[in-house]
């Protein structure tokens, strides 16, 4: 019986009837977290003690992954980072324990690039996680270890953060989804920061339907955290009806065409070719779908600004990483050396570089020209996809350049001016708005994805886009090849 | 190499109390010049200079002040259960008056 690949209606029905118990379920995702384990290292830590039960709720008894920054009480939390590879924290990020409310079941914590700083899943403490597709691919990041541990079935959905496209790209690389909410509809309170403007608590699933649930029982506003908001009135699941008729959509022109690749891949090719067949889906269901123009300029501002806003929100949220007060402590004559000690030898190269960044952009003399400008740049890219928003339910676009990239980078080929296409995602993020990517093909065969934006506030009618056009498409529940076996 | 220098790099990691090594320094050093050239193209956007700063992306936070009404706390054991030196409820660290004389 491969329970842990249904989808959690279905199996909430077979433990109310029971079909199936929650030790059941568990004991099936535990085995096939730990022979993932082997094969693609998504996980920090595997709770094999855990046990559960059922109630009304629809997650109730039902095991699910924990991204290794939300903050788990008496459970080993350490942002993947050597910084807090012993780190346990004395309380539960408020999504995990709103979940646990419901009887959710954590069977285990998953792999991420160090503090959410990465989008290639290979700078966790851990070592690299493998895409459960092809194992010399990545699985893009941060959310690495969520996206490839759904994608491998070891259970219905696990819980991501995004901050630039941390949820969205590695659904897309796995072949799963990946839904960013409104900022702030989910608290953060609990969840390890990294860019406070930017970070956002969401889920990776199999279907839409699912990542609706998940999200409804995260989600809530909360005293400790002030830019939670109240979305009592919002119900994700049950809004869902698939009625999107009239509907409007658009893409951006300058992403989409592939005369704007001179020396495209023949997956590029593939993935733009595809993506238009999915537009095409979207007229079937009833919506229109009309081709928009942005400003080039902001298009190519959209890394820098992300570089230089993260990098310098990083700097200042993780000061407070002395190793003094918790995380291994360091050896030094003083404090000051003890500190420096932990810090060099605790972070990777990568985050130690983006540090160095957000330190340069931050001093005085330079705070105007980085720093200011580029949140002058995020207000001038946000107000254009709001104007957008005035006249379509959503922006459609295509995930990032094509398939997951090889692990080997002297196998990946460059392509001129890709950057806007790879890079768009983290308008989500700047304007908080409501994203989500759903699987929409494969390209040499591997998935792809196409993502869903709309304006904040506006999940339901993202969800119910995103829902349909799911609908029309083969791809909902899938799992990687491979992973479709017996336990 | 453009207006950035290894010493430079060097100063602002140590601000950060974070040691470089040369390889790190060098990799900076290049992706200061990549943010330079990039925050140009910033720059560029016509009127940038008449933008408001975007610091959050929304703006109808509605913060509330708490009551002032004592609540229980967690405890001294919860507060260094993750400290690797402590003694009783206070957290060791290396002396720090007295302890660098000449």
């Amino acid at each position: 019986m491969k329970n842990s690949l249904k989808s959690i209606v279905s199996l909430h029905s077979d433990l109310v009837s029971g079909k199936v118990s929650s030790s059941d379920l568990i004991h099936e995702s535990l085995k096939r977290s730990h022979k993932l384990q082997d094969e693609c290292n998504a996980f920090v830590t595997i709770m094999d003690e855990m046990s559960g039960s059922v109630n009304d709720n629809l997650l109730s008894g039902i095991p699910y992954g924990i991204k290794d920054n939300y903050s788990t009480k008496g459970i080993l939390s350490t942002g993947s980072s050597n910084t807090l590879k012993d780190y346990v924290p004395f309380f539960s990020a408020t999504a995990v324990s709103n979940l646990e409310k419901l009887g959710a079941v954590p069977v285990n914590k998953t792999v991420l690039d160090e503090f959410g700083m990465g989008g290639t899943g290979t700078t966790g403490h851990t070592g690299v996680v493998l895409n459960p597709w092809d194992k010399t691919r990545m699985c893009a990041g941060s959310s690495a270890g969520s996206a490839c541990a759904v994608a491998a079935g070891v259970y219905p959905y696990a819980l991501g953060s995004d901050t630039g496209d941390s949820i969205r790209k590695p659904a897309a690389y796995c072949g799963v989804v990946g839904y960013k909410p409104t900022y702030g509809m989910i608290s953060r309170y609990g969840l390890f920061p990294f860019a406070s403007s930017l970070d956002t608590c969401g889920v990776l699933t199999r279907s839409v339907e699912d990542a609706a649930i998940v999200v409804d029982g995260m989600k809530g506003i909360d005293s400790n955290d002030m830019t939670s908001w109240d979305s009592s009135s919002v119900h994700l699941f049950d809004s869902l009806d698939g009625n999107v008729k009239g509907k409007k959509l658009c893409y951006v022109k300058e992403l989409c065409d592939i005369n704007n690749y001179p020396d495209a891949t023949d997956e590029l090719k593939e993935h733009l070719s595809n993506f238009f067949e999915t537009l095409e889906k979207c007229k079937s269901l009833g919506m229109s779908v009309r081709e928009v123009s942005i400003d080039q300029k902001l298009l190519n501002a959209v890394g820098s600004v992300y570089v230089v806003i993260s990098c310098a929100e990083a700097t200042s949220n993780m000061s407070n990483l002395t190793g003094i007060s918790f995380g291994p402590r360091s050896e030094g004559d003083n404090y000051h050396d003890m500190m420096k000690n932990y810090r060099t030898k605790g972070f990777c190269s990568l985050i130690k570089r983006r540090f160095v960044i957000g330190s340069y952009v931050l001093q005085a003399e330079n705070k105007d020209r980085y720093f200011f400008n580029a949140q002058r740049a995020r207000r001038l890219i946000v107000d254009r996809w709001k104007e957008l928003f005035k006249e379509y339910d959503a922006v459609i676009l295509p995930v990032g350049s094509g398939p997951a990239k090889f692990l080997d980078d002297s196998k990946n080929s460059k392509i001129s001016n890709i950057e806007p296409l790879e890079e768009h995602l983290q308008i989500g993020n700047f304007g908080g708005f409501p994203s989500i990517t759903i699987p929409n093909g494969f390209v040499s065969g591997l998935p792809v994805g196409v993502n869903i934006t709309g304006n904040c506030y506006d999940d339901v009618n993202v969800l119910n886009i995103a829902y349909a056009l799911e609908g029309s498409m083969d791809y909902k529940g899938m799992v990687a090849r491979g992973y479709d076996y017996e336990v | 190499m453009g207006k950035f220098t290894k010493e430079m790099v060097n100063d602002y990691a140590e601000k950060l109390l974070i040691g470089l090594t040369d390889e790190e320094n060098l990799m900076v050093l290049s992706e200061f010049d990549k943010i330079d050239s990039d925050i140009n193209v910033i720059n560029e956007i016509d009127g940038i200079d008449k933008v408001l700063p975007m610091s959050w992306c929304l703006d109808d936070f509605s913060c509330e002040l708490r009551e002032d009404i004592a609540e229980e706390s967690i405890s001294i054991d919860e507060v260094v259960g993750n400290c690797d030196d402590y003694r009783v409820c206070e957290i060791k660290i290396p002396k720090v008056v007295g302890n660098n004389e000449e």
